[in-house]
C-alpha cells in the first residue's frame, strides 16, 4: 500500500468499529454515568479537548476496567494537528494513557512529532457524588521525534514532564434545570506549545504554573456543550505563546462512542497569528 | 477566520438567560407529579433494578412492598412533599451490604432512566438525582 492509502484506511477501521459499537450491548460497559469520563484531550489524558480533566477514562467503577481508542484533528490557519491517544482506567483509580501527536507545518514547510506517555491517579472524590467533585494528579511526559527545529528556535531540551492536578464537579441542575460540569486543572510545565516546539527556552527555562478551566452544560445526558481556557508558559524569546480556548460539543452515542467538535482559537503559534480553526474528536470505549 | 470571543460570550449569556428565564411552578414534590408520579417512578425504578443481574441479589431478603413503601415516602420527603420518611437512616439501611460504587452507579443509573422514561422534565429531574447524588457518603459509610 502506498503511505497516502495507507493513511485513508487506517480512519476506516475505526469507523468501523464505531459502526459495531453504536449497537454493542450495555453490558459491555463500565457502570458510571453516560459522559463521566469525558472525552479525550490532545495529549491523550481523559479531559475535554484541550485540558486534562478530573475524571478517568472511560465509564470503568470499583472493580471495573475500561478502555479507550482516540483520533483528533485539528486544522488551523498554517497548522494541522493530528492526534492518535490510547488510554487505560483500572478500578477508576488509575488512567494510563498514550498519544502521538503529529504536527504539520503548513504554511511554514515541515513535520513535527511528539509523544506523550500519561498517568493519573483518582486521588479521592467523585464527579456527582462527592462534595467536593473528584481530584486527580497527573504526569505527562513529552519526547518530541527530532529536537532541531525546536532547539533551532531557543527551546532547552527535547523532552519534559508535565505535572498537574485537576479537579471536576457536576452540579446538578444548575443552569435551565441542566447539569453544569465544571473542571479546574492547574499544571506545571516547560512546555512550549505543548511541547511540539520544545520545553524551556531563551526567556524563561524554568517551570511555569499554568490554570486551565472549563464549563460544559448538558443539554441531555447524551449532549454537553462548552468553552475550555488553557493558560500555556511564554519560554521563547522569537515568538509569543499565547493561551488556548475554545468552545466545544460533545456527543456520547451510547457509552462506547463520542464525537466531539470545537471551534479553536490558539493566538499566535510561531510568529503565525490568530490561529482560529476546527476540530473534531472520535472516542471509543469499552 | 472570525474570532471565538463573540461565540463564547453568546455562549455564556443565553446560558444565564435560559437560567433566569426558567420559572418553574411549585414544589420539586408537584413537579414530579405528587403521589401519584412519585408511584409511577418508584414501580418502574424497581422493575429496572430486578431486571439488572448485578442488583438483584441483594433485594433476596426484602419485603418489596416494604421497600416500595419506603421509597415513595423518602422521595416524597426529598422532593419537599407532605410526607416525612420514617424508615432507618440511609448508613444502617445499606450496612454491611458490599456495595461498591460500581453498584451505586448502576442505582442512579436507573432512576435517571425511570425518571426519563416517565417524563419528568430536565430540571426536576436533575434536581432530584442531585438531592439522591448526596445520599452516597451515608450509603456508601459501612460497606
Amino acid at each position: 500500500m502506498t503511505p497516502a492509502s495507507r493513511a485513508a484506511v487506517r480512519p476506516l477501521w475505526l469507523i468501523l468499529l464505531c459502526g459495531l459499537l453504536l449497537q454493542a450491548p450495555h453490558s459491555w460497559a463500565g457502570s458510571r454515568l453516560l459522559g463521566t469520563g469525558g472525552v479525550t484531550q490532545i495529549e491523550g489524558a481523559s479531559g475535554g479537548g484541550l485540558s486534562p480533566w478530573g475524571v478517568l477514562t472511560g465509564t470503568a467503577s470499583e472493580g471495573e476496567w475500561a478502555i479507550t481508542a482516540t483520533r483528533s484533528a485539528a486544522r488551523l490557519e498554517d497548522y494541522r494537528l493530528d492526534v492518535a491517544g490510547v488510554a487505560a482506567n483500572w478500578n477508576d483509580r488509575l488512567e494510563l494513557s498514550f498519544a502521538r501527536q503529529r504536527l504539520g507545518l503548513d504554511t511554514l514547510g515541515g513535520k513535527l512529532a511528539q509523544d506523550i506517555h500519561g498517568l493519573k491517579v483518582r486521588l479521592f472524590g467523585d464527579v456527582l457524588y462527592h462534595p467536593w467533585g473528584i481530584w486527580s494528579l497527573g504526569l505527562q511526559h513529552k519526547r518530541l521525534d527530532d529536537g532541531n527545529l525546536a532547539r533551532a528556535v531557543g527551546a532547552r531540551a527535547n523532552r519534559g514532564n508535565d505535572i498537574y492536578l485537576a479537579g471536576s464537579k457536576l452540579f446538578f441542575d444548575a443552569a435551565a434545570g441542566r447539569n453544569l460540569l465544571a473542571n479546574l486543572t492547574l499544571r506545571s510545565t516547560k512546555a512550549n506549545q505543548g511541547g511540539l516546539l520544545g520545553f524551556g527556552g531563551d526567556r524563561q527555562a524554568s517551570r511555569s504554573l499554568v490554570a486551565e478551566g472549563s464549563l460544559g452544560l448538558f443539554l441531555t445526558p447524551n449532549w454537553v456543550v462548552g468553552m475550555e481556557y488553557r493558560q500555556k508558559p511564554d519560554n521563547l524569546g522569537f515568538a509569543r505563546e499565547d493561551g488556548w480556548q475554545a468552545a466545544y460539543s460533545a456527543f456520547f452515542f451510547n457509552k462506547h462512542v463520542s464525537l466531539t467538535g470545537a471551534w479553536l482559537d490558539l493566538g499566535s503559534i510561531a510568529g503565525l497569528d490568530d490561529q482560529r480553526g476546527g476540530y473534531l474528536s472520535l472516542q471509543v470505549a469499552f | 477566520m472570525p474570532s471565538l470571543r463573540p461565540l463564547l460570550i453568546t455562549l455564556l449569556v443565553s446560558i444565564l438567560l435560559a437560567g433566569c428565564a426558567q420559572q418553574r411552578q411549585g414544589s420539586l414534590y408537584q413537579q414530579l407529579g405528587g403521589d401519584a408520579g412519585i408511584s409511577a417512578i418508584v414501580e418502574d425504578f424497581t422493575l429496572r433494578l430486578a431486571d439488572d443481574p448485578e442488583i438483584v441479589g441483594f433485594f433476596a431478603n426484602t419485603n418489596i412492598d416494604l421497600f416500595v413503601a419506603s421509597l415513595e415516602q423518602q422521595l416524597c420527603e426529598t422532593s419537599d412533599g407532605p410526607c416525612r420518611y420514617d424508615g432507618p437512616p440511609m448508613d444502617r439501611a445499606h450496612q454491611h451490604m458490599g456495595l461498591t460504587d460500581a453498584h451505586f452507579n448502576a442505582v442512579v443509573g436507573h432512576m435517571q432512566q425511570a425518571l426519563i422514561d416517565q417524563g419528568i422534565p430536565p430540571g426536576p429531574r436533575n434536581q432530584l438525582l442531585g438531592r439522591l447524588a448526596r445520599l452516597h457518603g451515608d450509603i456508601m459509610r459501612r460497606q
